[in-house]
């Protein structure tokens, strides 16, 4: 049974199309970056993996189900996690929106994935005053607080420095070999890509490319995707 | 100063008051958090078309302002979620159109209303033993929804995507607080009237976010704030005869620029 397949999916913002014509399959267990320009297509195709918006045309399925009722199978960790800032919420109190058994039993769950992702000793700290890569790492220990099966990863280093960068991705690699659980990295970081991911798929409205990302990212596919004058390649390597 | 505690009147003000600060205070933290404040204001205003109905028909004008604030409320809601019209558009012309019918309404009511400055501008003289009833029932009511339903209207406020995830069903939770924020909104406007009434649910959580260092904190102390600025608003009322709605808005207002003083000396 396949983690996720996409079936001829099709997608238009009123006459706009988004989406055209994708397919693919996910397989349990597999680490896939999602890769294409702006507007590619990347977050509509994320938010209907999620089931926050419906297919024209096609279908998703995950684990042989409607997106809607497996959605407590899966994690987002989205790029921008747009909240009020003067709202004070502590990070313990975010993670605890989670119901994850009793009392007890909660505490010491959000403790030990707090621990995990490095974040412990700022149990009690406010949301709003986390740097972009500890944000990052409170996202992504409230995913794992449930037994998720499929993980959604939207840009995960967007704003962090190279060595917050490397943390996350070393603990996207961990969960996935320690868990078995399904990784989607949607990310424009290619030498990352390279490093991390067990295939890639490059959309730009269309399936433009899939395969293990040795075959893929090349200079041509990414001159396709991003253009033929991008040098995009030589300057993440 | 003790002799006020002597009249009814005042002893129906107080616990009415106490009760409207409970229910305001905290909801006012979930409106707020949502940048929904606005929502406030407009099922306020929207409630006069209910009051005017109920003049004209000789009924009792709370309950069927509160029928009509949660009708408006629901319209809101779907407006706001099945169609492109924004939600502060959506208040904005909803409300104006239902305080113009009942404006157009009251034209057809023939002699001085003086029970209509009251639902306006809010006067603790005309708050009844049914409507106190009326109001306690309600507060909890309101309180034990509240208090049930906490973890999901949190959740479904501050990451509504994250609440779905999760298996919340997170439009259940947001038609609940439209529902609630109707009810007690109107319930208070015999306090504050419709006009002032969003400030008691804005100004306690401005003053909750300027000390609390998290959720539950903001929570108590807003609550708190708005309890006390009702209870010291209409006690201030009575020793300086000024109207009632009026000075409870602005104590409100006055221990909020106190705290941000406050806040900035201590920083």
């Amino acid at each position: 049974m396949n983690a996720i397949t996409v079936k001829h999916v099709s997608f238009s913002y009123d006459d706009l199309l988004i989406l055209d014509d994708i397919s693919f399959q996910i397989t349990p267990g597999e680490i896939i970056a999602i890769i294409g320009p702006n507007g590619s297509g990347k977050t509509t195709l994320i938010k209907q993996i999620l089931g926050l918006l419906s297919p024209d045309k096609g279908s998703i399925t995950l684990f042989d189900k409607a997106p809607k009722k497996q959605r407590t199978k899966i994690g987002y960790v989205p790029q921008r996690f747009e909240f009020d800032r003067t709202t004070p919420i502590t990070i313990y109190e975010f993670l605890k929106l989670e119901q994850c058994g009793n009392k007890h039993h909660a505490i010491s769950k959000i403790d030990t994935f707090l621990e995990l992702v490095g974040l412990n000793t700022h149990k009690h700290a406010r949301l709003s005053s986390l740097s972009g890569g500890q944000f990052q790492r409170a996202m992504i220990a409230r995913a794992l607080l449930h037994e998720k099966k499929i993980l959604i990863f939207d840009e995960p280093s967007t704003g962090i420095d190279i060595a917050g960068e490397k943390t996350i991705y070393d603990l996207i690699e961990k969960i996935n070999k320690e868990r078995d659980v399904t990784c989607i990295i949607v990310s424009h970081e290619l030498n990352i890509v390279t490093k991390y991911a067990h295939r890639v798929i490059c959309i730009n409205k269309k399936l433009v490319c899939m395969g293990i990302p040795e075959q893929v990212i090349t200079q041509d596919t990414l001159s396709s995707l991003y253009g033929k004058h991008t040098g995009l390649y030589h300057s993440h390597t | 100063m003790l002799d006020l505690f002597q009249y009814t009147f005042m002893q129906r003000a107080i616990i009415a008051g106490i009760c409207s600060g409970i229910s305001l205070g905290w909801l006012g933290v979930f409106l707020t958090t949502r940048k929904m404040s606005f929502l406030g204001d407009g099922l306020a205003h929207a409630s006069l078309a209910g009051v005017a109905i109920a003049i004209l028909l000789g009924w009792a004008p709370i309950p069927l302002a509160i029928l009509f604030a949660v009708f408006i409320a629901i319209i809101i809601y779907i407006v706001e979620k099945k169609t492109t019209v924004s939600a502060d558009m959506a208040i904005g012309m909803l409300f104006t159109a239902s305080m113009a019918v009942g404006i157009i309404l009251l034209q057809y009511y023939e002699g001085y209303q003086p029970e209509l400055m009251s639902y306006l501008f809010g006067n603790i003289l005309t708050i009844t033993q049914t409507d106190l009833i009326t109001i306690i029932f309600s507060t909890v009511i309101i309180i034990f929804l509240l208090l049930i339903h906490h973890r999901k209207l949190v959740f479904t406020t501050f990451d509504p995507d994250g609440a779905y995830l999760s298996g919340i069903d997170t439009w259940k939770y947001d038609i609940l607080l439209y529902i609630i924020s109707a009810v007690t909104i109107v319930l208070s406007i015999k306090l504050v009237g419709l006009i002032l009434v969003s400030a008691l649910i804005i100004t306690p959580s401005a003053i909750g976010k300027l000390f609390a260092k998290s959720f539950t904190s903001f929570l108590v102390i807003s609550t708190v704030f708005a309890i006390n600025i009702v209870f010291w608003g209409i006690i201030l009322s009575y020793i300086l005869d000024w109207p009632s709605g009026a000075t409870i808005i602005l104590f409100g207002f006055t221990l909020f620029l106190l705290g941000s003083i406050i806040k900035k000396t201590i920083k």
